[in-house]
């Protein structure tokens, strides 16, 4: 399916840099109306607490301040099924009390300060296996398991792949909870206008989730609620809550003019949503050739105080376990717990990266055991364009759901084999990797690999409106947001492709409910192979009624030279992305060249090299800066970024950069990105996810880069010195 | 004036002054507490919004300008500090002829990606170009240490302040 292509595959200037370049483009909070006032939020100083008493009296009373907004004054219809925009029993220590409206940022600081809440102190309680114990403090009514039970998803039967197996292997994982912080806060602007209401706010679904939520919270219709996210400065899956916008538009409807909420760094790092710490239990079986008869995966997720986007999150941590190898019998079992912690949500890549941790550092173990090289014992079993044996459950004339568990169904394109082959190149694998722990000395090398599957983009509704006017320019508009990826260039390359115009014709609007159709949240990787699609068939759409215009016209189509009448052309489309006979899946093979100093255990990462199939490259320099920006955000969870709380209180320690550990311009080396696959039969020209996927293998990569050069497995992330140390002296594997 | 006991205790510190600030060549006359800082005086009363709040505690870089052709986190200044002093945004930069190596540079190198950190990173390279015209990727990679950029694209960021540097 080799196409002659002019736009898609070529590395245009990514859309908007100038004007971020030059200071220009703005940003929420960049934004002012006439009146405008400055809103600041009263926090709770505790982890499980009921308001008592209430007194805003002195607060009102402050020059300067217009409104004060406490549970008292909200509607009380949930904005979540656990979430309200304020109560009065709090669930973390930076849960939302009340609200103050003022002419000031340091005057509503100051009225704040004179807000008097008398707390009654409740039992809380941090920990997800203490949550789930009888007697427990209840952080929702409906009990600390969300929603009442364990997600099992399972294909075949493990017990009988237990059964089956010549060896069994098990093992226990720990991951971090941790920040995406993007380096925008959160912030949102309300305006009213009468009983119209039009909200600025960084967003990731101003159809989706912000303006339905504040047409549902607020008893709006629909059509007087506008949502409009300015550029983004950094999505990551976050921001995509709707409580921030409910109390900005309440707190502008009480004030009687403009409001603007501008999150300060420490509440982005504890009222934002973070990941949830995760407790996994991973137990595979295998023949006595290594070939997996049963692969078997419990999460014990923290939710924290509210679930959001969380049980998704616990789906994908089965994702690896379930697909990633060939094996007739898999099960994944995820637990959501809420507990008095800050709230999780979704972050770059779900759970995929918790699950693929524990996956790919078992099978690593497992090639160790076995003898066998970890890169052979890869291409071995890992799964192929087949897809998984068993039978399908889907019905053949429907398209795929999001993630099947069901065998008998091929991917659309599979290349992993070619990413592990091109990665183990490129690194030098074959030439370099010495056995697991045969280095001696204080610093010691290695060579690991970890690979990644994931869904993306698949099982969604894309909308897209792609408009010519008379003076021969392409208006796409789309509801998503370019949080920061760059999806704004991507498909004003789809548009200029499908219609036949150079690039600098297309003008994408998105992310504004005013003026785009209707959208899902930005999310799983989905803008290019979903709303892509749409733009693609808008366009066809468009370029096909031109074309019927201009009938007998010959040859190319030319909106320039076409100007047949004066209305606008518009094209539209709306697609569910994915097909009836293939999962599309985005693929990746990571390798990791780390040095170990044993001394004191801190881990360099030498060489990283990143081999990807995400289908055709709709932009080479693009993808490959997601690619890097990913694999580095990812590097540094792996070796140091963690959010602590305090385990008596809830206090979150570190919520600024310098303590979570931000990774810094010197901290690694350049990653190495390669797309050695081709162009896949279902996306539009080709494409794959990729936005998710470059986060999915580091974790493991890096940890079975250490095992290579230590021969101990580090199974509690982030990697510290002190765990380094630790790991290597209980193995006994220091100096020697 | 109402003059409760409540308010009577709202009185923190001095009072409001009126100044005038040096920014982008002009003198601007602005309205200020002791506590505010030169980075809200500039996003808030002179709408100057490419610096960037975003850890307002000196840690991200995001709200460099320069004063008297130095970067600085503008967050870190008040704006009482810098009375006499010239200030330069990146609005004051992106007017001059030799900023066009480095908009350039950043364009052509997709040295950003949300474009949140990115105005910090051109003026602290730009003042880092300056100075140390012949620095090669190493030093201007440490010159540009103090600055945060959550999608990592500093890679790129590394590459396009070099190509800048041999643009000259």
């Amino acid at each position: 399916m080799e196409q002659d292509l002019a736009v898609v595959g070529v590395a245009v200037p990514r859309l908007g840099l100038a004007e971020k370049v030059r200071g220009q483009a703005r940003y929420t909070a960049d934004l002012k109306r006439p009146g405008m006032l400055y809103g600041r939020v009263l926090r709770s100083p505790h982890a499980h607490a009921r308001i008592v008493h209430l007194d805003t009296a002195e607060a009102e009373r402050v020059p300067g301040v217009h409104a004060v907004l406490t549970h008292q004054d909200v509607p009380q219809r949930r904005i979540d099924a656990d979430l309200l925009p304020l109560e009065p029993l709090l669930r973390f220590v930076g849960d939302e009390v009340a609200l103050v409206a003022a002419e000031s940022e340091v005057i509503a600081e100051d009225a704040l300060r004179l807000i008097r809440v008398e707390y009654e102190v409740l039992p809380a309680v941090f920990d997800a296996e203490e949550g789930l114990q009888p007697g427990a403090p209840s952080v929702h009514p409906q009990g600390n398991l969300v929603g009442g039970k364990t997600l099992v998803v399972e294909r075949g039967s493990v017990a009988q792949g237990f059964a089956e197996a010549a060896q069994v292997f098990e093992e226990t994982f720990h991951t971090q909870m941790h920040a995406p912080v993007g380096m925008e806060t959160r912030a949102a602007l309300a305006e009213w206008d009468g009983d119209r209401l039009t909200v600025w706010k960084t967003s990731r679904a101003v159809h989706a989730s912000d303006r339905q939520t504040l047409a549902r919270v607020l008893g709006l219709p629909l059509e007087q609620v506008r949502v409009i996210c300015p550029n983004m400065g950094g999505g990551f899956g976050n921001k995509d809550e709707g409580r921030l916008a409910v109390l900005v538009a309440l707190l502008a409807r009480k004030a009687g003019r403009p409001v603007r909420i501008e999150y300060s760094r420490a509440e982005e790092f504890v009222a934002g949503r973070n990941r949830q710490e995760a407790h996994m239990r991973l137990k595979i079986g295998i023949q006595p050739d290594g070939t997996p008869t049963a692969i078997d995966l419990h999460a014990t997720m923290n939710a924290g105080a509210f679930v959001a986007s969380g049980m998704n999150v616990t789906r994908r941590v089965g994702q690896g376990a379930l697909y990633l190898y060939t094996c007739p019998n898999a099960r994944f079992e995820g637990m959501t717990v809420y507990t008095n912690r800050p709230a999780g949500g979704s972050f770059r890549g779900l759970g995929a990266p918790l699950g693929h941790f524990a996956l790919e550092v078992l099978m690593d173990q497992i090639a160790a055991a076995l003898g066998v090289d970890p890169l052979d014992y890869r291409l071995q079993h890992h799964v192929t364009s087949a897809g998984q044996p068993g039978q399908r459950r889907t019905p053949p004339d429907q398209v795929l759901p999001d993630e099947p568990v069901e065998g008998g169904v091929p991917f659309s394109s599979n290349g992993m084999r070619e990413c592990l082959l091109a990665g183990a190149e490129r690194i030098g694998w074959r030439r370099r990797r010495q056995p697991n722990g045969a280095g001696t000395g204080m610093l010691r090398r290695g060579l690991g690999l970890a690979m990644g599957i994931y869904k993306g983009g698949t099982g969604r509704e894309g909308e897209a409106e792609v408009r010519i006017t008379p003076d021969g320019r392409v208006q796409v508009a789309v509801g998503g947001v370019d949080v920061g990826q760059g999806s704004t260039t991507i498909l004003a390359q789809i548009a200029a492709e499908a219609l036949g115009v150079p690039i600098d014709r297309i003008n994408v609007v998105m992310a504004d409910t005013g003026r785009t159709p209707p959208a899902h949240v930005t999310a799983g990787s989905s803008t290019t192979i979903t709303t892509g699609a749409a733009v693609k068939l808008a366009a066809e759409d468009a370029k096909r009624q031109l074309l019927a215009l201009v009938d007998g016209l010959p040859q190319a189509f030319d909106p320039e030279v076409a100007p047949v009448r004066r209305e606008d052309i518009v094209g539209t489309a709306r697609v569910t992305s994915g097909s009836n006979a293939y999962l599309t899946n985005a693929f990746a093979a990571h390798f990791a060249e780390v040095e170990v100093d044993i001394r004191n255990g801190r881990i360099r990462v030498l060489r990283y090299v990143a081999a990807h199939d995400s289908g055709r490259i709709v932009h080479p320099r693009l993808a490959e800066n997601q690619v890097s920006g990913g694999v580095l955000q990812f590097l540094g969870i792996t070796l140091r970024e963690e959010l602590y709380l305090d385990k008596h209180r809830g206090v979150t320690l570190n919520a600024n950069f310098l303590e979570h550990k931000s990774t810094s311009i010197v901290d690694f080396p350049p990653i190495e990105v390669l797309f050695p696959a081709g162009p896949d039969p279902v996306g539009p020209y080709g494409a794959k996810a990729l936005g998710e996927p470059p986060v999915v293998p580091v974790l493991a990569a890096v940890a079975n880069a250490v095992a290579n050069a230590t021969g101990v497995w580090l199974r509690d992330v982030p990697f510290t010195p002190q765990r380094v140390l630790q790991a290597i002296h209980e193995h006994g594997k220091g100096v020697r | 004036m109402d003059h409760t006991p409540s308010t009577v205790a709202m009185n923190f510190g001095p009072q409001r002054t009126q100044l005038h600030l040096e920014v982008n060549g002009q003198s601007r006359p602005v309205d200020v507490e002791p506590r505010t800082t030169l980075l809200d005086v500039l996003r808030e009363q002179l709408d100057l919004t490419g610096a960037k709040r975003a850890c307002d505690r000196g840690e991200c870089g995001a709200c460099t300008v320069l004063v008297d052709d130095q970067p600085m986190y503008a967050c870190h200044l008040l704006a009482l500090q810098v009375r006499m002093r010239k200030i330069v945004t990146i609005e004051g930069l992106a007017e001059r002829e030799d900023f066009r190596r480095l908009l350039e540079a950043f364009v052509t190198n997709d040295a950003g990606q949300c474009g949140f950190c990115t105005p910090g990173f051109v003026v602290a390279a730009y003042a880092a170009l300056r100075r140390f015209p012949e620095a090669d990727a190493q030093q201007l990679r440490w010159e540009l240490v103090g600055h945060i950029c959550r999608c990592n694209a500093y890679e790129n960021i590394v590459a396009a302040v070099s190509d800048a540097g041999r643009r000259r």
